[in-house]
């Protein structure tokens, strides 16, 4: 029995030995390096004696790396669990104190947990991760994928560069009113100009000092800060809600309306500078940044706390958005057909209660608006919000 | 230091007392001219595993989590068989010995020319991937990289190295004290010890298809002593490294490791203590067909 055994055994194993390299072949994926590139499933994770950092908790379904640092004195392990923390997606083992080990796993869409396990004792340090959906698996782009994007960040930097124009064009005449004390004529221009703002508003964002001169809102001034821009000018043409008002004087509304046009022209020397670029990722998260300005602005009508023409931002933000979607949507049909639809829906539908509002060839004041209405508003920009948070995965990806 | 230096440890303890026996066996059996078999299958494992492992470390394509657990785990379980066949060769032959049919054993071992060298490979191949990853990966904080503060160091793959270095000194070790000891003794201690290796290897394999979900169970704990049990200590890396003792044990790998171990040690026992049987046994030129 003893020598049957051993003649029998003797082959599969040498089967198997000589199969091993075909199977590492075929199991072998892309090494990706950390430090490089912005590569979203590429992941830095630093593993201490009581802490677990990773470079991000999101990431784009495909196959991630995770890069494993121990910055501890003990031995390490990291794990990649399922959202009910036990389940194990993948793991990487005896990682030594200073230095590191990468854990590559193929990962679907999903919330799961990480956890480092310094001294490779107990539960670990967990933490929440969320992996969003791409029909991509971590290939590179194809070519055409590459001419769609290029495609969209020329599109995208034209569209900012009109509005900018059109804002400067706006914001002159509009100074020249309020310098000429020509109120009600200021009061319909008002809107009008600030629209072409709200429509790129995440880009006079990305400015620093830019948004917050030009754009501040009282109740947001900080104690002894200069306040200055649209809604100071606002608040002078408009001042019947404001209790204990002092007009501006000649002098403060010129001063105020000369450097409001000053910061215009800044602007649109900005976005027009030959260096600047929006990165598609940048293009996909201003579409939803700007709806977020919607939900905490618009809606609750903070933003123009004195005209109520928080209607025409409100617009101005969607028109944002939407143009902003609708230049990278060519990406998102191709990698995520079903949330294209899906946002394609939610933005008519928004538009439609929008329209509701219309009034000559502008909108009502918001503060007619009713509870309902503005009830109905809000859940349409949720709907919206929803499908848009997962935008920039599906462009990415 | 002493972390990587335990990394080390454990996982060349299991390979260097596999092939210390091994070597103490042929040697005491008077069959040296063999050696050279095993130190091919040494020397093929650590060749592959460590170009496998500077590929994967630094070429362009590493290797996912699945097909890690798939070859830790199926290399786990044919390392079980050849080990299982190892200790029955050892005791088939021992008992042989004792009946002094010495010149016949000599050939049936040369009937598997290839037996020897497999082995070998198994021994240390089957942590050998893994631990050429450590290795890779610690060099690379020779440069730098992967270091928290990105400054080279010596220290983890000094550690590691020491590592490696003392198991193999343990299993020297091993291997003299093995010499001394009177044939019976040295196969009965060997074999049983054996036996306990490989149950440890095929728990471990099984703990691998469990966090890989090929078996289900992986939190069904038969016993947890992470409580008093320090996983960084040096007692954990001999106990990790020689018998592949997890402190998280499962049922699954508990259940297996008994239906391994205990039929598998009465079998070996048996074998052992058999009387010889040399004059009712002759030696058969045809080994394949014979079933005792």
């Amino acid at each position: 029995m003893i020598r049957t055994l051993s003649t029998r055994r003797s082959r599969v194993p040498l089967a198997v030995l000589a199969l091993a390299p075909l199977a590492l072949a075929a199991a072998c994926t892309e090494n990706a390096d950390p430090g490089d590139s912005g590569d979203p499933r590429v992941l830095a994770v630093a593993s201490t004696a009581d802490g677990c950092e990773l470079s991000s908790t999101e990431a784009p379904a495909g196959t991630l790396t995770f890069d494993v640092t121990n910055a501890g004195d003990d031995v390490t392990e990291f794990y990649l669990l399922d959202s009910d923390g036990l389940r194990i997606l993948g793991e990487v083992e005896n990682v030594a104190p200073n230095t590191s080990a990468k854990l590559t796993v193929n990962v679907g869409a999903g919330d799961y947990v990480t956890a480092c396990k310094p001294g490779m004792v107990g539960d670990g340090i967990r933490g929440d991760f969320t992996v969003a959906a791409s029909d991509d698996d971590g290939s590179a782009p194809s070519a055409s994928d590459s001419e769609l994007v290029e495609q969209a960040q020329t599109n995208y930097a034209a569209y900012v560069e009109d509005q900018a124009d059109q804002l400067l064009t706006g914001t002159t005449e509009f100074a020249a009113l309020v310098k000429a004390r020509d109120d009600e004529a200021a009061r319909a221009l008002y809107p009008q100009a600030r629209q072409h703002w709200e429509r790129i508003e995440t880009v006079a964002e990305s400015f620093g000092t830019l948004d917050p001169e030009m754009d501040l809102r009282e109740a947001d001034l900080e104690p002894g800060q200069e306040w200055t821009g649209w809604h100071v000018l606002e608040k002078d043409l408009w001042p019947e809600d404001a209790t204990d008002y002092t007009a501006l004087t000649d002098e403060q509304r010129a001063t105020l309306a000369d450097k409001l046009v000053a910061d215009t022209e800044t602007l649109v020397e900005l976005v027009n500078a030959p260096d600047m670029t929006y990165p598609i990722d940048f293009i996909a998260n201003g579409s939803r940044g700007l709806l977020d300005e919607v939900a905490t602005g618009k809606i609750t009508g903070e933003e123009e706390a004195w005209s109520h023409t928080d209607l025409w931002d409100f617009q101005a933000n969607v028109d944002g958005a939407r143009v902003a979607y609708e230049g990278v949507r060519p990406i998102v049909l191709e990698n995520d057909a079903d949330l294209a639809a899906e946002l394609d829906e939610e933005f008519a539908d928004l538009q439609t209660l929008l329209d509701a509002q219309r009034e000559g060839d502008g909108f009502v004041s918001y503060d007619t608006v009713g509870e309902d209405q503005r009830g109905e508003l809000s859940d349409a920009v949720n709907a919206l919000s929803e499908p848009l948070s997962r935008l920039t995965a599906a462009v990415v990806a | 230091m002493l972390a990587s230096y335990l990394i080390g440890l454990r996982e060349g303890l299991e390979a260097a007392l596999v092939v210390s026996v091994l070597v103490a066996y042929l040697v005491k059996t008077g069959r040296s001219a063999l050696l050279w078999k095993i130190w091919v299958g040494v020397g093929l494992a650590v060749a592959v595993s460590l170009a496998f492992g500077a590929v994967l470390t630094f070429g362009p394509r590493g290797l996912t989590f699945e097909a890690q657990e798939a070859i830790g785990g199926s290399l786990s379980i044919v390392a079980v068989c050849f080990v299982t066949w190892m200790i029955f060769w050892m005791a088939g032959n021992a008992r042989s010995l004792a009946g002094e049919l010495r010149g016949q054993i000599d050939s049936a071992a040369g009937g598997n020319p290839l037996a020897l060298v497999v082995i070998a490979v198994l021994a240390v191949g089957r942590e050998g991937l893994e631990t050429a990853l450590i290795v890779w990966s610690t060099t690379r904080s020779v440069t730098g990289t992967g270091t928290v503060d990105g400054l080279p160091t010596w220290e983890p793959l000094a550690g590691v190295a020491l590592g490696l270095a003392t198991a193999v000194v343990l299993g020297v070790l091993i291997y003299k004290g093995a010499v001394t000891l009177n044939l019976t003794v040295f196969f009965t201690w060997t074999g049983a010890f054996l036996v306990l290796v490989a149950g440890g290897v095929l728990a471990y394999g099984v703990h691998d298809l469990q966090e890989a979900r090929f078996l289900p169970g992986l939190h069904s704990l038969a016993w947890d002593v992470t409580s008093w049990y320090d996983a960084s200590s040096v007692y954990a890396a001999v106990l990790k490294g020689v018998f592949n003792f997890s402190p998280q044990t499962t049922w699954l790998e508990a259940t297996v490791w008994v239906l391994y171990v205990v039929p598998v040690m009465f079998l070996f026992l048996r074998a052992v203590r058999r009387r010889p049987t040399g004059a009712v046994r002759p030696a058969d030129p045809t080994p394949t067909k014979e079933t005792a």
